[in-house]
């Protein structure tokens, strides 16, 4: 028999008896996005339905959010839930700074993503332009299934299997490699 | 009720009716003896304290501020709206002597039209941003608002889209439709295809 | 005082020196209720002073509804004070059809009691959820959030989205309700006394709440006055204002209720006054829906309700009056009106100033919260750190009301 087989051989007797294989790579993907741990940074009514995303009906515990925590030193993801006014935006950028790598921002809600219907002198008109932001969510507020489904989308780009329109691979995030 | 209108009237106070709701104006000097009377009288809450400014109000003569003073009794009932004219630059005794509450209340007519209360413990602002300056509710403080990207890659001002329809500008296709007699632009309507690129919002 | 102050203390162990810390609370924090900073002033745990720096979610509401049509000022106003939106709503609106004068039907008047009802049970439901929170009972938030689902299912039925609805016109409502809408508001009616009554047993009655709660940040009545306090907070310290009896809108003379007003003015007092108007609501809300009839629900005045869309294939005057009204808006005559509702908060009241044209010239809009926090400073002076936290959510402020 080949080398391979052999190897397949013996991976899958040592698999019967409940070791698993796998490279490091797998391994963190697996855990850094089956634990995403979000600041709470909720600002508006966006607020209100995350924290209905969080209840016993839409339960976010269940997709690796257990809680939410309230010092961003021990957080992963930002959820920038409502709208972003110039007054905080120096707050926001200070809270994204005290995270530690890796981390990720979902810019829940219209006001967060592109100002909302606030086009005027106090809204920031895209959070993008203070904290980085990898998934954008719709809606006014966005349903907790969609703030579920967003935060699915992080998982996937996180664990590498995200694929844009034309079968591109959004790049898997690595905190360092960031601005 | 009556009783206290008269005394108003005695401070130089001018009724005015409006479907059921009663405001004297009275002059400046008169504000915190107005606002004494009325408390005496029952009226013991002061619900709010608010500008307003007629500068582009059609049809308005007089001064360009007006500060309205509303205060009501406890079961509700009975409401008195006490209004002061100012000009701009004009300052007003504080009523925080009066009722504490005041204090954010002066705070935000301050911050958002400019009126300074005298004697306020800790009159700065308490909405906007330290950076802000002016006045926002002023009527010649611009809204802000960012012309929108179409997708031909053209910038359009946003107040064009609304022109036309509250008769104050013209916007892009010069309609009337709602035009009024005295109504005066609040911000000079922009000539077709001058919108800009908007400069890149930082942080 | 203020911070650095030393302060001596002379005692059997020998004679030393303390000094005041000052604390930056917020704005980013998990109790403060949005976006609160506070700067307290600390003499070991007690608090010597408190200031509230608030705008840090002003988002020039009142401006940017000077740019819209009176109609589309239905979206800016629920979002205000997110968590009560249709009080909101319905402010604004009777304050518009003040101006204009439209006369409301009555199926639509009860329909809008039932919805600020319910939506008032809803707010309060959210209250003691976050409440409960910060004192750090983690469960009951998830005990209310169960009662608050099955009420955004009633006004997602109703209007079609969960939050921030946009039901209410100048003259009645979008659109009649749906299908089954009283079995659904019926069947939430009659398994809500159970759990009004699993609260009450849960942390009305605890023990932990009672020492956490009673005599603590007491704000008598002289003070609520003083410090323009209007809602349930002004009601638990005795001030017996309530706008749904003072002054009636929207048929609400026509409903039996109590509002619960009680005396002792400390936390425990906020919290009752909460559980009980509760249940009265769940009452008005019954009363409501029995006496519920067939009928029309906006004002059939053509220049400020659309014609229903049958009428557009017939008519040639519908066909106007539609697009005079969905491009230019309706015109109210020159004035200004303030209509004083009651929400969940307080007194809420929106002043509106017409010039005649289709947007208004200014709105302003008095906005409970704003108010409410100006009792914090003097109800936790004295009191320690741990209890201004429950004090805060005491209040029940919602910073988009705050910060408008």
């Amino acid at each position: 028999m080949s080398l391979k087989d052999l190897f397949e051989r013996d991976v899958q007797e040592l698999e019967a008896e409940g070791i698993l294989f796998t490279s490091l790579q797998n391994l963190v993907k697996w855990g850094r996005s089956n634990s995403m741990w979000p600041v709470t940074f909720g600002l508006a009514c966006c607020a209100i339905e995350m924290m209905a995303a969080t209840n016993a009906r839409n339960d976010l515990a269940r997709f690796g959010s257990e809680v939410f925590r309230a010092s961003p030193r021990q957080a992963d993801v930002m959820i920038v839930a409502g709208r972003l006014s110039k007054k905080m935006a120096p707050v926001m950028r200070r809270v994204y700074e005290q995270m530690p790598d890796p981390k990720w921002v979902i810019s829940m809600g219209a006001c967060a993503s592109s100002g909302g219907m606030f086009n005027n002198y106090a809204i920031v008109q895209n959070v993008d332009s203070v904290v980085p932001v990898d998934i954008f969510v719709p809606g006014c507020p966005p349903r907790p299934e969609s703030l579920i489904y967003a935060v699915q989308q992080l998982q996937k780009k996180v664990r590498g299997e995200a694929f844009d329109g034309n079968g591109v691979q959004l790049p898997m995030v690595e905190g360092w490699s960031r601005s | 009720m009556s009783a206290l209108l008269e005394r108003l009237a005695e401070l130089g106070g001018v009724q005015h009716e409006f479907k059921g709701m009663t405001s004297v104006t009275v002059p400046k000097r008169a504000v915190l003896d107005a606002l004494r009377a009325a408390r005496a009288d029952g009226l013991e809450m002061l619900t709010d304290i608010h500008g307003m400014d007629y500068l582009t109000y059609p049809g308005h003569t007089g001064k360009r501020f007006a500060v309205i003073y509303n205060v009501h009794d406890v079961a509700g009932r009975r409401r008195l709206f006490i209004r002061v004219d100012l000009d701009d630059g004009e300052t007003l005794p504080t009523a925080t002597g009066l009722w504490s509450g005041a204090s954010f209340l002066e705070r935000e007519t301050f911050d958002m039209m400019g009126v300074v209360f005298d004697g306020h413990p800790d009159l700065r602002k308490l909405l906007t941003p330290e950076d802000l300056e002016g006045h926002p509710h002023r009527k010649d403080f611009p809204l802000g608002e960012t012309p929108t990207l179409f997708g031909d890659g053209r910038f359009l001002d946003p107040a064009s889209f609304r022109a036309g329809l509250s008769g104050r500008d013209q916007g892009l296709t010069g309609w009337k439709g709602g035009a009024r007699d005295g109504v005066v632009a609040s911000q000079t309507p922009k000539a077709p295809g001058t919108a800009q690129r908007p400069e890149k919002s930082g942080s | 005082m203020s911070k650095g102050t030393v302060v001596k203390h002379d005692t059997e162990l020998g004679a030393f020196d303390t000094q005041h810390m000052r604390i930056n609370v917020g704005p980013q924090h998990p109790s403060t209720h949005g976006v609160l900073r506070l700067v307290v002033d600390l003499d070991g745990e007690r608090i010597v002073s408190l200031r509230p720096h608030v705008g840090y979610l002003h988002t020039g509401f009142e401006k940017t509804m000077e740019n819209r049509t009176y109609q589309q000022g239905v979206t800016y106003s629920n979002r205000m004070d997110y968590v009560n939106g249709f009080a909101h709503d319905l402010a604004y609106i009777l304050g518009v059809e003040k101006l204009i004068g439209a006369r409301v039907p009555e199926r639509a008047q009860r329909v809008r009691v039932i919805l600020t009802e319910l939506n008032r049970i809803a707010s309060h439901l959210v209250f003691f959820g976050t409440t409960l929170l910060d004192m750090g009972a983690l469960t009951p938030f998830f005990y209310t959030m169960r009662e608050r689902e099955v009420l955004q299912d009633i006004f997602e039925s109703v209007s079609g989205v969960r939050m921030n609805y946009g039901y209410y016109r100048a003259g009645g409502l979008y659109r009649d309700v749906p299908e089954g809408f009283e079995e659904h508001v019926r069947g939430f009616l009659d398994s809500f006394p159970r759990y009004i009554d699993q609260y009450k047993t849960l942390w009305m009655e605890n023990d932990i709440l009672l020492a956490r709660t009673k005599g603590v940040a007491v704000l008598t009545r002289e003070q609520a006055i003083d410090l323009c306090l209007t809602g349930p907070s002004a009601r638990a310290s005795g001030v017996e204002l309530d706008y749904r009896k003072g002054q009636p809108y929207s048929g609400y003379d026509d409903y039996d209720f109590h509002v619960p007003v009680y005396t002792e003015g400390d936390i425990w007092a906020r919290l009752a006054v909460r559980m009980d108007e509760m249940v009265e609501s769940a009452y008005i809300v019954r009363q409501a829906l029995d006496r519920l009839e067939p009928g029309p629900i906006i004002d059939p005045d053509r220049r400020i309700s659309l014609p229903p869309r049958r009428e557009l294939e017939n008519s040639m005057e519908a066909v106007i009056f539609h697009f005079k009204l969905v491009t230019e808006g309706f015109h109210p005559p020159r004035g200004e009106v303030y209509v004083p509702t009651e929400s969940a908060r307080g007194e809420l009241g929106y002043y509106i100033v017409s010039d005649g044209g289709s947007m208004p010239y200014r709105v302003k809009v008095r906005a409970p919260s704003l108010a409410n926090l100006q009792s914090l400073e003097p109800s936790s002076k004295g009191g320690l750190f741990a209890d201004m936290v429950i004090n805060i959510a005491s209040f029940d402020p919602v910073l988009g009301d705050v910060d408008k």
